[in-house]
């Protein structure tokens, strides 16, 4: 049985709750319409950025080296141009502007963004300027324009600007909105710093609805000293001139770096990389085509502390260290003045009856010499003797690893912590080290694992060892100073750098090192050769040779760590040439030519040195 | 049974108000997806394109029920009510999509048993009523189709079912407070199953969050129909897509329709709706048959409550509840279920010979 008035009575009942939906609706769409259009707003607010000017970069001297200037931009708003204005738009571009092609104002025309670059418009007159504003769909925004004064110089430590990766966008999340961010050097390091705040076109639908001006980004000054840097690169060119002109190479001998500390405080003075790029070319987008050219010439690379060589001879100084500081001398010496008889070469048994030889590389050998004698001649030999003592002594105990831990607190083996990207770390290699690598990559080691012969291969700066230029240059400064710190660029964070801790040194063994490294460069040393030019003030400088051996077919590291000056030292001046050969012959010249421009001297042309080592 | 005496579409008749709403809701649902989807295109992952095509299968078989004389439906009833109920049994058998046994694969079109057992639930109380068989016996084989769904799960359907047999019910001779008592029990063994753990703690989880926070597609889609105002945006399809509202053209496509024809649009899709229930309403009234009567009032209670729930939800009245709105969602399931429901009434205005 249908009951109809049971039924008249629900279906009043559902009439009254629909209407009271519909009130309800009403009440959104009428009442409160107001309140949820401002929320829409704040959702659908659409803002451009534009990046703002990025802060400027000075050296030490106040010279301008990155500069940032406003130029206006021609740009597209476009969510005004439809399928109906777009050919107009068109044809007024490829009119007015000959030097874009079809494929650029197709590209500006396809852009997904509110805004599309155009063109810069600073050199357009003002009538020309007033008609661009009369169409709709043009906008005039002042656009930053990065301009690296000295070009080429010191591009590795200022670095370049690009498009952010998502690896970039994941470490500055800001950079998305820009869409700039630094790649490498300092424009890396630095990005937060300098990039500034951007300008916001906050778009309504299609109409800007209102500019927030950007907050431009903070200068920073640097350690750098511009002019040394030009002379620096000058010289290292001049140097690789020479490796190329009296070495045979497979590849043209190209790369290379110079690192000057300050001493004291472990400003870097001067970072030179070489080959080098000009960062200018990247600021409106570099071509794939020229960017694969550098990358192959490995001009990204920035060689002073990404570059990772055997140190050679340069190391000897960790021995030398290890030598006072422990009292261990070859067998049957007490003191750094005790002498050997160097024959040029050394022959050790083994416990199993086997021989081995190894040889100086000074056929003959260098005759009786001390510890200071074998740094000024660098005699193999004496220093084999030393990691013969360490082994006999120490072989299978913790002290094993004695000359490993010396070199450690040097800080070889780890980054130097500058204020850069990307810096190596190097290799210190030891027992466990050898034991990890016969897992992880078994052809770099021999089944027999960490042996004597390795340890006497790492006292001269052979064998497994790596070191960036920035380590071996720090290396140096650390002893001479007595100071542990690490080297640092930007002025600015100079009081937050200075974590400093005191090596332990004696006064008397600084002045012993710095006597032994000016012998070098005076008559007998190794760098002799190449110093004897600077004339008098030959007797206040100092350094270290290095020629290290490198497997395959490649010619030697060219080492040279310079030190000026002895009786006041300032600076230490570390420098590589890969493939370059005799340390004493190459590297050494062109340290030669940049101390003589830290000292004010004539510059006189890098030349030929001696081959040793 | 009367015999008809116009005919004006196909052999059988056909009420020519009726279809007219029922083409002017499909065509309001395809403007609203147009709006939404940014385009027609022809293929079937276009939601437009989709929804022309599911109307084109509705309208065919809108046309096609009305061969079906009442007579027959009565006499197939308990049939369609038991193949249905297999077809529920059998969807245990399928592999569960999302977590859930809803819908039989057929390639392209997924089909889905529970909306048809909308239409036989009606069908067989309908028949039962009419025979005055045991109100208790009506109830209790009523209540296997809904266990059914309830455990595929299908909440919001279960809701729906319980709620067609409840008005059903009521307007039968069964006294009002025997079915308020059965609905409190049902309340009671409700939370007792809850507390059973045979319901997902999910579907829980909405309700209690409901009273503790905002949902965020609610919070959106109260927004989007803010911005719709009394007239309308009329087709600025940008901001509405700005306006990220999740499912927008499945459960929450009324966001979409306020947002396109505001407070205006509304009131006449209320009015078109509200002018086909009064019409219903009136053969309901009218007609000396108790099947027909029940089968109307059944449907409606069905189309009415799907609409309540859908409406609620998308303004942010109750927790969110899946439940498309007839006609205007986008979904293949519910077109062709609601277009046979609108196909059966139409035969009932027939018979009646109200063809206006």
């Amino acid at each position: 049985m249908f009951y109809q008035q049971k039924f008249r009575i629900l279906s009043l009942f559902i009439g009254f709750i629909f209407f009271g939906l519909l009130i309800n609706i009403y009440n959104l769409q009428v009442v409160n319409r107001e309140n949820a259009i401002i929320s829409v707003n704040q959702q659908t607010l659409d803002t451009f950025y534009i990046p703002a000017p990025r802060g400027e970069i000075y050296d030490a001297n106040n010279n301008k080296l990155a500069s940032s200037s406003l130029e206006p931009h021609l740009f597209l708003n476009l969510r005004k141009v439809n399928d109906e204005n777009r050919s107009q738009y068109e044809q007024y571009l490829k009119y007015n502007f000959p030097t874009l092609d079809n494929e650029d104002i197709n590209e500006l025309f396809e852009s997904s963004k509110l805004l599309a670059k155009i063109i810069n418009i600073q050199n357009l007159n003002f009538d020309n300027r007033q008609s661009l504003s009369g169409l709709d769909a043009f906008e005039i925004f002042d656009y930053p324009i990065r301009n690296y004064e000295y070009d080429n110089i010191a591009s590795h430590v200022l670095g370049y600007l690009g498009e952010p990766s998502l690896e970039d966008i994941a470490i500055y999340p800001t950079s998305i909105n820009t869409n700039i961010v630094g790649k490498s050097g300092l424009e890396r390091y630095y990005q937060n710093d300098l990039s500034g705040e951007p300008t916001q076109v906050i778009f309504k639908g299609s109409e800007i609805e209102q500019i927030v001006p950007s907050t431009p980004g903070k200068d920073i000054k640097i350690s750098l000293d511009v002019n040394l840097q030009k002379i620096a690169t000058e010289s290292l060119l001049q140097g690789m001139e020479l490796a190329n002109d009296n070495f045979e190479s497979r590849d043209e001998i190209n790369k290379g770096a110079i690192v000057v500390l300050d001493i004291e405080t472990n400003k870097v003075i001067s970072m030179v990389s070489l080959p080098d790029y000009n960062p200018n070319d990247f600021v409106d987008g570099i071509s794939k085509r020229d960017f694969n050219k550098l990358n192959i010439t490995g001009a990204f690379n920035n060689y002073p502390i990404q570059g990772q060589y055997p140190p050679g001879s340069v190391f000897k100084v960790v021995a030398y260290w290890l030598a006072e500081q422990e009292k261990i001398y070859p067998e049957g010496l007490s003191s750094r003045s005790g002498r050997i008889d160097c024959k040029g070469s050394l022959a050790f048994g083994f416990n199993d009856g086997s021989q081995q030889v190894y040889n100086d590389w000074k056929e003959g050998g260098h005759g009786r010499v001390n510890l200071g004698a074998s740094i000024k001649e660098s005699c193999n030999v004496y220093f084999w003797d030393i990691a013969l003592k360490i082994w006999r002594d120490f072989e299978g105990t913790s002290a094993e690893s004695i000359l490993q831990q010396y070199a450690k607190n040097l800080g070889f083996g780890s980054t130097s912590s500058i204020d850069l990207p990307y810096e190596a770390s190097g290799v210190v290699p030891d027992r466990n080290l050898f034991e990890e690598w016969s897992i992880s990559q078994p052809e770099r080691v021999r089944p027999e694992g960490w042996l004597g012969g390795d340890l006497m291969n790492l006292i001269i700066g052979q064998g497994a060892i790596t070191a960036t230029p920035i380590q071996v240059a720090n290396a140096y400064r650390t002893l001479i100073s007595g100071k542990i710190s690490n080297p640092f660029i930007n002025l600015n964070n100079e009081q937050e750098s200075r974590e400093v801790e005191e090596l332990d040194v004696s006064e008397d063994f600084i002045s012993f090192l710095l006597d032994d490294l000016n012998s070098v460069t005076n008559e007998g040393g190794t760098a002799h050769a190449s110093f004897s030019v600077l004339g008098k003030a030959v007797k206040d400088v100092g350094g270290k040779t290095g020629t290290a051996q490198n497997s395959g077919d490649k010619n030697n590291t060219s080492w040279f760590v310079g030190v000026d000056s002895i009786t006041n030292p300032r600076y230490v001046i570390a420098t590589v040439v890969e493939e370059g050969g005799s340390g004493s012959a190459i590297a050494a010249p062109i340290t030669r030519r940049v101390i003589q421009s830290l000292r004010g001297l004539e510059l006189t042309p890098v030349k030929f040195g001696e081959i040793t080592e | 049974m009367n015999t008809r005496k116009i005919t004006l579409l196909g052999p059988e008749g056909t009420n020519l108000t009726l279809l007219t709403i029922f083409l002017i809701l499909n065509f309001v649902s395809w403007l609203t997806l147009f709006t939404l989807s940014g385009g027609l295109s022809f293929n079937l992952q276009n939601s437009v394109f989709r929804q022309i095509s599911f109307s084109i299968l509705a309208v065919l078989l809108f046309f096609a029920i009305t061969y079906v004389s009442l007579d027959q439906i009565y006499k197939y009833t308990f049939i369609f009510y038991g193949v249905i109920s297999i077809l529920l049994i059998l969807l245990f058998a399928t592999e569960p999509k999302e977590g859930v046994r809803r819908w039989f694969d057929l390639g392209v079109v997924d089909f889905q048993p529970s909306e048809y057992i909308k239409i036989g639930l009606v069908l067989f109380i309908s028949r039962c009523i009419t025979e005055r068989y045991n109100k208790i016996y009506i109830g209790a084989i009523s209540i296997i189709p809904i266990a059914l769904v309830f455990f595929q799960p299908d909440l919001g359907t279960t809701t729906l079912l319980i709620v067609i047999t409840l008005s059903m019910f009521i307007v039968s001779d069964i006294k009002t407070r025997n079915i308020l008592s059965i609905a409190l029990l049902g309340g009671v063994s409700f939370f007792g199953l809850l507390e059973l753990g045979f319901i997902n703690s999910y579907q829980l989880n909405r309700i209690t969050s409901f009273f503790e926070s905002v949902d965020f597609a609610q919070s959106q889609s109260r927004l989007a129909i803010s911005s719709g105002g009394f007239t309308g945006q009329f087709f600025e399809v940008d901001k509405v897509n700005q306006i990220f509202i999740p499912v927008q053209s499945t459960d929450f496509i009324f966001s979409a329709y306020a947002y396109q024809f505001g407070f205006l649009g509304v009131t006449i899709l209320f009015g078109l709706w509200g002018f086909f229930f009064y019409r219903v309403a009136r053969i309901i009234l009218t007609t000396e048959s108790d099947f027909e009567k029940f089968i109307l009032a059944g449907f409606s209670a069905s189309l009415i409550f799907q609409i309540f729930i859908n409406i609620s939800t998308v303004i942010g009245v109750i927790p969110v509840t899946g439940m498309p709105f007839p006609l205007l969602s986008l979904g293949g399931s519910s077109i062709v279920a609601t277009a046979v429901i609108f196909g059966i009434i139409n035969r009932i205005f027939i018979e009646n010979n109200v063809v206006i």
